[in-house]
């Protein structure tokens, strides 16, 4: 499998989100972290695109203003001021969130720069009240040792996290903000990783280094990867917050081959010498024809006083039917822009003559809609329902995706589902959603500041974990020891020539298995590890006595370690 | 920093990097330094940051700038100049829609970047307004007229005086409605004078701005904008009014009556607040609902324009302990007139009798407000209200300071016999003193008491 994927010239770079561990948010005073499902007031607003420093709109802000949202953000008074409901401007940056950035963009190798400039990212999509994530770039040039190659890291940045969405449903969309404006940084790598699997170690090894710091929140959504993937051919299309890195090889593979689906049709509409340009479409309102329909899903929009809308795409039969995903045809490439776009989102959202739906007397409706769009056996009809402005706005995106087809894979933003499959989110913005902040007047980053930083960074795990290989120590014990308190006290067992085996087996595995009962072994000091260790060894305890020894020291901190051990041998 | 000049802002030392580089702004350039390669345009740099940068637009679409002892070597492999600029449509004309004139003062509802200070600053044609939303085209007729560019606390008596003749010029032609953009800062000093300066206009007068500058996605100026035209093109008020945010959330706008209206947060959408009294209308981009009373509108092309003003004229904000020799530096200084904004019911200490006595025998017009801004002046209740009174001073009842003051300055500029000035003070032309102040006028809101949370929970802010 992974061969063929080297063959269609598999890409893959991936934007790692990380929440740092501050007490405030980045530009304004609220505390962080702070999480909450109880709101005390509302916020109603809409958002508008704006013109990109060079004067150019975002094809993605332009798309985000057709679906006409109506946003409303749930205020909750401990995690929210006027700044996060975007009627105060920003604070200065919260110093402690930008030394900390500092420090993980020089532990990814980056050169940090000189004066960063604070950026307003378009986000139309109502994530953000202000329309824009304010963000800057820290670092850039990075590169990470990797399995004996090295991870380029493109840039690195510092930005305010977005809010939680609780809701999207129609043209409504609730979000809650306490999330919102808490720092985080986004570490960029170049598309360096060749296979799935690669790809999921790699995200591990970053997330693990920037760990490393112990400055870095942990915990359910405070790392959330964008991977971004293409083939030869394809183009960038970036699946968005995956939370594990486990999920990114299924993700990835199936989106490779989507890609490779989506370039077998581009070519078989070029074989039928359909373009952008001769592409024909035909729009109309068919309610009518559809009156006494028996299928359940139009006879109730019917009774809702919603529209039917058709759109024959002339010469297209049979490419709808096409798969691109495991269980999943092109079709659902057009479902995915009417749900987001039109906001038609009660699924399913569409029926086309190429599978028709079952349903009671189910040829007829078929029929019927092949005669009033005078569908050819060449040619396919598509047909939504809902509010009339919304079926029209959806027949016209079905055609845009066409359009598009016409040249292959869109630039997208897809959204994980389960078993790695994905669905469309929106168009991939580009650099022309960028805008300067002019309310945030550059940052200087002073040289010497930098060197104050380098000079106390904690080693790279990867380090670590190398020379804790080199000690001996099992490989399923290195990784929690190279990110425990007792880096220093691994090096000074293994310079007492203790066996590295043990200690691995001990304050690797043992101490894992606590941790999953609850148990910390944080305060067993140094001293009382070395004497366990040299006891354990001399007198010959086996591996399965290691973790009660462990409980009942942690329970009683004073016990005698050589009566607790003769005791446990007998 | 002069448009041609191909380095936009730079100084020496980065200045003279540039020029040995062969590079300037909007250069497409590889720049090695210290940290590595940097790719991108060379960005004009504002004049009020330092000269020891250069800032460059990445790939990304990031901005940096790179210290100059960090530079190896610039080279120049392209050139793509950035025109922020708002696509201009020409607006559509629809015989059958009423005509509006939009004039243009400056402020934030209509801006573009300005790089030499990093900011924003005004900017204003119909087209751009049309190409930034097209929805205007729905409520009316728009003509637009730039007559200056300035932020709000720029405005000054040149342009109040421009702003009212022009404000005739367009009644007499016969314009339905007229909307003025304007910054938020001193909005509310502008809408206190033009009610004295153009008296009973026949068709709205709508101030409009925006809280958020347009160039933000989630900017009030397209709101505030509908709002203020449809006012002007459809509503029945023929009064000057401020059009702002009620609520923070893009929902209804509510129209204050110009002197009565004042800028109560730094911040906020909803900043401006009716003082003293209810506003006039809630307003959406569709409909007007009228809160109280007010001059309706006429067809007739009838108005009366006094572009009267004195600048000498200023406002006393007291503070216990003021000392008396202030009073005496602005009689000395030829002030004509203060306005002092008194403690409770119009107050100052006793110590600033004398200097107020010798400020009124020398002829100058002293005025009293409350700085609590809601409430009347009453200066009989007290013993040191009957002493200001007897001394001449004039109680302007429930006016807003600011209110007052540019009163005081429109009547100065007509007559300097205090008699005369006592008179047209207290005689209201636009509701700048009221005889009533209803139960519900006064709403200052206690976040954090119960009854107040629970209204907060049901209402959208």
């Amino acid at each position: 499998m992974d061969r063929d994927l080297n063959k269609l010239g598999f890409k893959c770079g991936v934007e790692i989100h990380q929440q740092l561990l501050t007490d405030k948010k980045l530009f304004c005073r609220c505390p962080a972290g702070l999480y909450s499902t109880e709101h005390h007031a509302e916020v109603l607003r809409h958002m508008r695109p704006t013109l990109s420093e060079m004067g150019v709109y975002d094809g993605c802000a332009l798309m985000e203003f057709k679906t006409k949202k109506e946003i409303v953000y749930l205020l909750n008074k401990e995690s929210v001021c006027t700044y996060d409901m975007d009627d105060t401007p920003p604070f200065p940056i919260n110093e402690q969130a930008l030394e900390i950035a500092i420090e993980l963009a020089l532990l990814c190798g980056c050169g940090v720069v000189d004066e960063m400039h604070i950026a307003r990212k378009q986000y139309l999509d109502g994530s953000i009240p202000t329309g824009f994530q304010r963000t800057g770039i820290v670092g850039i040039n990075g590169s990470i040792p990797f399995e004996g190659k090295k991870i380029g890291v493109s840039h690195f940045s510092i930005e305010e996290d977005a809010c939680r969405e609780v809701e999207d449903s129609g043209h409504f969309i609730h979000f809650r903000t306490d999330r919102l404006g808490m720092p985080l940084i986004e570490v960029v790598t170049e598309a360096c990783f060749k296979s799935p699997e690669e790809a999921a170690r790699g995200v591990r090894h970053i997330g693990r280094l920037l760990r490393a710091s112990g400055k870095v929140r942990r915990g359910i959504g405070a790392v959330r990867q964008d991977v971004n993937v293409s083939i030869e051919g394809g183009r960038r299309v970036e699946i968005k917050g995956v939370p594990r890195y486990q999920l990114i090889p299924a993700l990835t593979r199936i989106e490779a081959l989507r890609q490779k689906a989506l370039l077998e049709i581009r070519d078989e509409l070029k074989r039928r010498k359909i373009t952008q340009d001769s592409l024909k479409a035909v729009e109309e309102d068919i309610t009518d024809v559809l009156r006494n329909s028996r299928s359940p899903i139009l006879s109730d929009a019917i009774a809702k006083g919603h529209r039917i809308r058709a759109i024959k795409l002339v010469g297209l039969s049979g490419i709808l039917n096409t798969p691109t995903q495991p269980g999943r045809m092109f079709s659902s490439e057009l479902a995915g822009r009417v749900r987001v776009i039109a906001c038609l989102d009660e699924i399913p959202n569409l029926f086309h003559t190429d599978n028709y739906p079952e349903y009671t007397r189910n040829h007829i409706d078929s029929r019927a809609i092949r005669l009033a769009l005078k569908l050819g056996p060449q040619d396919v009809g598509v047909i939504v329902w809902g509010p009339e402005g919304d079926t029209i706005t959806a027949t016209a995106e079905i055609k845009n995706r066409i359009v598009e087809a016409c040249d292959g894979v869109p630039c997208e933003t897809r959204q994980h589902l389960r078993d790695g499959l994905t669905d469309f989110e929106r168009i991939l913005p580009g650099a022309d959603r960028m805008y300067p902040d002019t309310d945030h007047p550059p940052v200087r980053i002073a040289a010497e500041r930098v060197e104050r930083i380098r000079n106390a960074l904690p080693e790279p795990t990867y380090k670590i974990e190398e020379r804790f290989r080199s000690y001996g120590i099992p490989e399923d014990a290195i990784a929690d020891l190279a990110l425990s308190p007792r880096i220093k006290l691994v090096d000074e067992l293994a310079r007492q020539k203790i066996d590295m085996k043990l200690v691995g087996r001990l304050m690797g595995q043992a101490v894992r298995s606590l941790g999953r009962q609850g148990i910390s072994v944080d305060k067993i000091d140094d001293r009382t590890w070395i004497e366990l260790a040299t006891k354990l060894l001399s007198e010959k305890v086996p591996q399965k006595n290691y973790e009660p020894v462990l409980k009942a020291i942690t329970a009683d901190p004073a016990l005698e370690i050589s009566s607790l051990i003769s005791s446990i041998k007998e | 920093m002069s448009d041609d000049d191909p380095y936009k802002g730079y100084r020496e030392p980065a200045l003279s990097l540039l020029k040995k580089s062969g590079a300037a702004v909007w250069d497409n350039v590889e720049i090695e330094t210290v940290k590595g390669p940097f790719a991108g345009l060379i960005l004009p740099r504002s004049t009020t940051e330092d000269a020891e940068h250069i800032v460059i637009k990445m790939a990304s679409g990031y901005n940096t700038g790179v210290h100059v002892s960090s530079i190896k070597k610039i080279k120049k492999i392209g050139h793509r100049e950035g025109h922020y600029a708002i696509p201009e449509k020409e607006f559509p004309y629809d015989k059958r829609k009423r005509n509006v004139t939009l004039l243009g003062t400056g402020g934030t509802i209509a801006s573009r970047l300005d790089y030499k200070t990093g900011a924003v600053v005004p900017a204003f044609s119909p087209g751009e307004l049309y190409g930034a939303v097209p929805e205007l085209a729905d409520v009316c007729n728009l003509t637009t007229k730039k007559l200056f560019g300035v932020f709000s606390e720029n405005m000054g008596p040149e342009q109040y005086k421009a702003l009212a003749e022009e404000i005739g010029r367009l009644i007499r032609e016969g314009v339905h409605g007229i909307v003025i953009g304007h910054g938020t800062d001193t909005m509310h000093h502008t809408a206190a004078i033009l009610s004295y300066m153009v008296q009973n206009p026949p068709v709205p007068i709508v101030l409009v701005g925006s809280q958020r500058s347009s160039d933000r996605p989630s900017s009030d100026a397209a709101r505030n904008l509908l709002n203020s035209t449809f006012t002007a093109a459809h509503s029945d008020l023929a009064e000057i009014m401020v059009c702002m945010f009620g609520p923070t959330s893009d929902d209804y706008g509510l129209l204050h009556v110009g002197t009565r209206v004042r800028k109560m947060h730094s911040s906020y959408r909803s900043t401006f607040r009716t003082i003293s009294d209810i506003p006039l209308a809630m307003v959406w981009p569709d409909r007007v609902v009228p809160l109280r009373a007010c001059r309706k509108r006429r067809t007739d092309r009838e108005v009366t324009i006094n572009t009267a003003y004195d600048d000498r004229v200023t406002i006393l904000y007291y503070y216990p302990g003021m000392n008396p020799d202030i009073v005496d530096a602005l009689v000395d200084n030829g002030y004509h007139g203060i306005v002092i904004a008194g403690t409770g019911l119009g107050h100052v200490n006793a110590a600033l009798n004398p200097a107020l006595k010798r400020a009124i025998d020398a002829g100058v017009a002293v005025v009293m407000t409350v700085q609590t801004l809601w409430g009347y002046v009453h200066m009989n209740v007290y013993d040191t209200g009957r002493y200001l009174l007897e001394l001449g001073i004039i109680p302007c009842e429930n006016m807003i300071p600011e209110a007052a003051y540019m009163k005081l300055c429109w009547t100065l500029g007509q007559t300097r016999d205090l008699a005369k000035v006592r008179e047209m003070m207290l005689t209201p032309i636009a509701h700048e003193i009221t005889e009533r102040e209803p139960h519900n006028g006064y709403l200052v809101y206690q976040g954090g008491i119960p009854e107040v949370e629970r209204f907060l929970s049901t209402y959208k802010k």
